[in-house]
Order: structure tokens, then C-alpha cells, then sequence
């Protein structure tokens, strides 16, 4: 009876913070947010691949493709934000494809140090074609972004569009998971050879799921080039990789709100000591202690909560007879 | 090139291809029993390194007492590993993949506070240079190979020759079958672990008195016996040590030739190509 209202509350509550935030907050929580909206949206857009049983640690390699395709083809080509967000998003899948086809034929563990070695393909690519990128002096004046030829020269604006983006992205993964395709993506990561034997084309799906997820990795990133408007090769190396899994992981891959829980969570938590290496062991601590002692991730917490309160209350009913 | 350049890029190719190839044999090793790659090679061979600063720079001890300090607290390392993580997560492959790849951004991390920001230098051990088909070429590098190659040999023997080798390929052909024979499957398991760890550790303690140490120069070495593994065929011992060579070989050539960013990109596309066309890498069984 208490639970039905608590969570209608908790989320009507979280929906008003979010909307009017840049209201009550100041400057830097708008910002913190943005970047938390942005990590929302790289943790969720892993959750197929990880659905279908493939361990993508490559996800920032595609987040710097988007982020650089975006940045490049606005600031030297003018190109307006909307086309250059989807021209960043597209090749990133493409390169997913082209990655994605070989590797995912094979056993997971290929895959997974595939998507490793690609992570650092990126970041070397990024930092040796200096003509373009600017190499290890970083890329920097990428224009604001723009919407319908209005530039979003606000911070508030620019998260508001990233909220909007955010929202646009978690519906659409949503409607696919819960289609005829996340049944498939969730047969695949069961038992694949079964999901095979019943006529499921396991590789062309786990390709599709994982095309998919870089689409949106490059379209997060094409918004964070034009958010903190300067690119640097190592940001997006393995560590922004492990920290997307570790999202995954620590809130839970049992359920959609999973990776939104878990990067919430890590995101605020780490803030104090963002960019130290105290973060780094920050995020791998919580990822250890969730994998050996809290398997299903935060999303399972209350019911194991719950389930403990209602064992103490089982096993010595005569104590509090009342209560 | 002359060839003098190209005799020197091959030699020390070598001796950079056993630094792979004692990283590679672990991976490969542990694969064959336990079908998990681990994640944290590169962060024990980053340890492996820093024994040999403490122990033989800082401590004074002679510099293969320290190696066979680093091997063994390495080794112990490797089982407790085995023990806290590995067997509690009950082969879960994905689970433990990513324990393992947040084991090593731990120790990664916590390198920084524990071992100091700078980088860390150790004296050389072997001094001077030898002359090779004319080239000279410094002791310290060539040295890795013939102690490189002794552990490879006694790896050998020891799964070869001994009754926890024997249980090492039983668990590999079969984990059941070995368990209903009789095999302490864990206990061997956490062996296997040890042994890989050891000999990450045995690489790194190689390469400390070359490189300069500090808490991510595992990451490059990792990424390497990645592309060997692949490249050998996963699980195939003597795939590794053949790709390792390879590697060493392509790696310092094309290096000396064009850089060692294009020599790395140019490996990457050579494993993707290979997955497209021979999967089971180049010596391995199908995948």
C-alpha cells in the first residue's frame, strides 16, 4: 500500500528537480546535470549489447567519434548542429558495423578485447592526425549548438536540449526493448544457441544491437563536444569505457531503469573527486563490491531490503506483535 | 633502412617479443581452463615491475633475488584472486570479465597515491653493449631472451611433465570429466592463476630496468597480448609464443620504420582482418 505511493511521489518529485533545476540550482548544477544527462545516455545506449551477452569496453571509442566528426564538421564546415549531431551519430555506427562484423561472430572474450584495442586505436588516431584534431594540443572553439539557426548560448539552454535529448533517446531504447527486438536481444543473452536453433539470426542481432548502441554513444558525444566546446584524445579512452560498464553493472542489468540508476548514482557520488584517481578507485571499489555481494545491481537493493525486513519480522513475530 | 638499423629493430624485436610473449602464455593459459581473459595482466606486470624498484633498487637486493620476490608475492596474488573473486562469482564469464577489468583500474588508480605521480627509474642491471652480427646492442635488452626463454621452458615441463600440469590440461579438455577423475578443480584453477600472475610479474621485473615504471604501463603490454592471443588462436600455447614473436618483430620494425603509433593501428587492422577471414587466429582450434 506505502510502496504504490512512494515511487509515483519519488518520480513526480525527480521530474519537477529536473525540469526546474536550472531555477533553483546555480550555474554548476546545470552543468553537473548536463554532464550527468550525458552519461545517461552512454550508459543506457551499452544496456543491448549487454542484453545480447557482448561485453562492448569500447564504448568511449565511438562517444570520440561522434564527438570529434560533430565538432570538426561544425567548426571548419559551418555545418549547422542538428546535421553534424547526426553525421557524428551515423559514423560511429558505421565504424560499429565495420568493427562490430568480424568480432562479433566470434566468443565474447574476442569481442571484448576487440573493443578494447579499438579504444586505443581511437585515442591514437585522435592524437596523431594533428591536421585535423590537433593531436595532444587538444581541439578547441567548437561552436555552441544550434537549433533552427538559434545558437543556445545559454548553459540552462544547452541543458535543457541535452535533457530533451536524453529523454528522446531513453524512449526510443525503451519502445525497442520492450518490441518483438528486446525479446530477441534477451533470448540471445540467455542462451544464444537455443535463440539460433529457434531461427534467431544471433549475428546479424548482436550486430544490430550493438550498431545501435554506438549510434547513440556518437550522438552523447557530438553533444559533449559542443557542451564543453574542447576535445581531448585521452578523455575518452579506457577509463570513460570501463566507467560506461561500470554504470551498467553497478545499477543493474536485470531492468531498462538499470544504467540510468547506476550513473545517477556514480556520477553524483564521484563528483567530489572527479579527475583524481581517487575516483577511478571510487568507481572500480563500487563495481567489485556490486559484482561479488550485490549480483542483480542497486535496482534489486530495495527488494532485498525489504526482503531482509520481512525475514526479521518472520522470524520473531512474537517480539513486536503490534508494529 | 640499413640493414644494420634492420639487424638492430629485429634484435631488439626479440627481446620486446618475450616481454609479450611471458604476458601472453598467462592469458592464453588461463583461457584454456577457465575461458576468462584477465583484465588485470597489465596492472600484475605493473607490479612485477614495482617489486623490482623497491626491492632491488630501493632494498639493495640483488636483482634476481627481487625477480623471484616479484614471481612469487605475484603468484600468491594470483591465487587470492582466485580465491576472492574468481571462484565466489562461480564462472560467470561476463561477471568476472569485468571484476577482473575493475581489479586492474583499481590497482591502476591506487598506484598513483601508494607509488607517488613521477615516474619511477631503476639503474641498469646489465651493463654495456654486446656486438651482434655486427650491430652493438645493450646486454640489458638482449638478456631478456635467454631468461625469457627459461621460463617459457620450464612452463613447459612444468604442464608437460608434472601431475598439476597433467590436471592443468585435464581441466582444460574437460572441467567435469577432470573433477569426477579425482582434480581438485579449484585448487588448480587458483594455480593457474598463480602462475599466470607469476609470470606477468616475471615480465614486468624484465622490463623495469629499461622503461621508465609508473602506474598505466601495463595498459600497452595488455593491449599487445590481446593482439597476440587473437593472433596465436585463444587457448593455443604454442600459437602464443609464435605470435608473440611476431609481434616483437613487426612491432620494433615498422616501429623503427614509421612510428610506434602506425605500428600499432597496423596490427589492429591485421587482427580485424584476420577474425574476418581465419578466426581461430593463425595456429588456433575453431572458435
Amino acid at each position: 500500500m506505502r510502496r504504490n505511493i512512494v515511487i509515483p511521489l519519488g518520480l513526480g518529485v525527480g521530474v519537477l528537480l529536473v525540469v526546474f533545476l536550472p531555477l533553483i540550482g546555480g550555474d554548476y548544477y546545470v552543468y553537473l546535470f548536463a554532464l550527468v544527462f550525458t552519461n545517461i545516455i552512454l550508459a543506457s545506449s551499452l544496456r543491448p549489447s549487454l542484453m545480447c551477452g557482448q561485453l562492448n569496453i569500447g564504448h568511449s571509442g565511438f562517444m570520440s567519434i561522434g564527438a570529434y566528426t560533430s565538432a570538426l564538421l561544425a567548426k571548419n564546415l559551418g555545418m549547422p548542429f542538428e546535421i553534424s549531431l547526426l553525421c557524428g551519430a551515423l559514423l560511429a555506427a558505421v565504424v560499429g558495423l565495420a568493427i562490430g562484423y568480424p568480432a562479433l561472430r566470434l566468443r565474447g572474450v574476442y569481442f571484448a578485447m576487440v573493443t578494447v584495442a579499438f579504444v586505443e586505436v581511437i585515442r591514437l588516431i585522435a592524437q596523431i592526425w594533428v591536421p585535423l584534431t590537433h593531436g595532444m594540443s587538444g581541439l578547441s572553439g567548437i561552436p555552441k549548438p544550434n537549433l533552427l539557426g538559434m545558437t543556445l548560448v545559454t548553459k540552462t539552454s544547452q541543458y535543457y536540449l541535452v535533457l530533451f535529448l536524453m529523454l528522446v533517446i531513453l524512449t526510443v531504447l525503451w519502445k525497442l526493448e520492450s518490441s518483438r527486438l528486446g525479446l530477441i536481444w534477451k533470448s540471445i543473452g540467455m542462451a544464444d544457441n537455443l535463440a539460433q536453433s529457434l531461427g534467431v539470426d544471433i549475428a546479424k542481432h548482436k550486430l544490430l544491437a550493438f550498431a545501435l548502441g554506438c549510434f547513440f554513444a556518437g550522438m552523447a558525444g557530438a553533444f559533449y563536444a559542443h557542451f564543453i566546446r574542447f576535445l581531448f584524445p585521452p578523455e575518452f579512452g579506457f577509463l570513460m569505457a570501463t566507467n560506461i560498464l561500470v554504470y551498467n553493472f553497478v545499477g543493474g542489468r536485470g531492468h531498462f531503469v538499470g544504467p540510468i540508476v547506476g550513473a545517477i548514482f556514480l556520477s553524483l557520488l564521484s563528483e567530489p573527486f572527479r579527475g583524481s584517481p581517487y575516483e577511478t578507485i571510487f568507481f572500480s571499489i563500487a563495481m567489485l563490491s556490486t559484482i561479488l555481494f550485490l549480483p542483480g545491481g542497486l535496482i534489486t537493493l530495495p527488494a532485498r531490503l525489504g526482503g531482509l525486513r520481512w525475514q526479521r519480522t518472520a522470524s520473531a513475530p512474537t517480539s513486536s506483535p503490534v508494529a | 633502412m640499413t640493414a644494420s638499423l634492420l639487424v638492430q629493430s629485429a634484435v631488439i624485436g626479440l627481446s620486446i617479443g618475450s616481454i609479450y610473449i611471458l604476458m601472453a602464455l598467462g592469458l592464453t593459459l588461463m583461457f584454456g581452463m577457465m575461458h576468462i581473459i584477465n583484465f588485470a595482466h597489465g596492472a600484475v606486470y605493473m607490479l612485477g615491475a614495482f617489486v623490482i624498484y623497491y626491492v632491488f633498487f630501493q632494498g639493495g637486493a640483488p636483482y634476481f633475488a627481487a625477480f623471484a620476490v616479484a614471481m612469487v608475492l605475484l603468484g600468491v596474488f594470483g591465487y587470492l584472486v582466485e580465491r576472492g573473486i574468481y571462484r565466489p562469482i562461480k564462472g560467470g564469464i561476463e561477471p568476472t570479465l569485468v571484476a577482473l577489468l575493475a581489479l586492474s583500474t583499481f590497482l591502476e588508480a591506487a598506484g598513483y597515491p601508494v607509488f607517488g605521480q613521477l615516474d619511477k627509474h631503476v639503474p641498469s642491471v646489465f651493463e654495456g653493449t654486446r656486438s651482434v652480427l655486427g650491430v652493438s646492442i645493450s646486454v640489458e635488452r638482449l638478456m631478456i631472451i635467454p631468461i625469457a626463454a627459461a621460463l617459457v621452458a620450464g612452463l613447459y615441463l612444468f604442464i608437460n611433465k608434472t601431475k598439476i600440469g597433467a590436471a592443468m590440461r585435464a581441466i582444460e579438455q574437460d572441467k567435469e570429466a577432470a573433477a569426477l577423475q579425482g582434480v581438485d578443480v579449484n585448487m588448480v584453477n587458483g594455480l593457474a592463476f598463480a602462475v599466470g600472475f607469476a609470470l606477468a610479474a616475471a615480465a614486468g621485473a624484465l622490463i623495469a630496468p629499461i622503461f621508465k615504471l609508473d602506474p598505466m604501463m601495463g595498459d600497452q603490454p595488455l593491449l599487445k597480448a590481446f593482439i597476440i592471443i587473437i593472433l596465436g588462436g585463444l587457448g593455443s600455447i604454442p600459437g602464443a609464443i609464435l605470435g608473440g614473436l611476431m609481434l616483437g618483430l613487426i612491432d620494433s620494425v615498422v616501429a623503427t620504420a614509421l612510428g610506434a603509433e602506425p605500428a600499432f593501428l597496423l596490427s589492429f587492422v591485421f587482427i580485424i582482418l584476420l577474425l574476418l577471414f581465419r578466426p581461430a587466429g593463425l595456429f588456433g582450434y575453431a572458435p
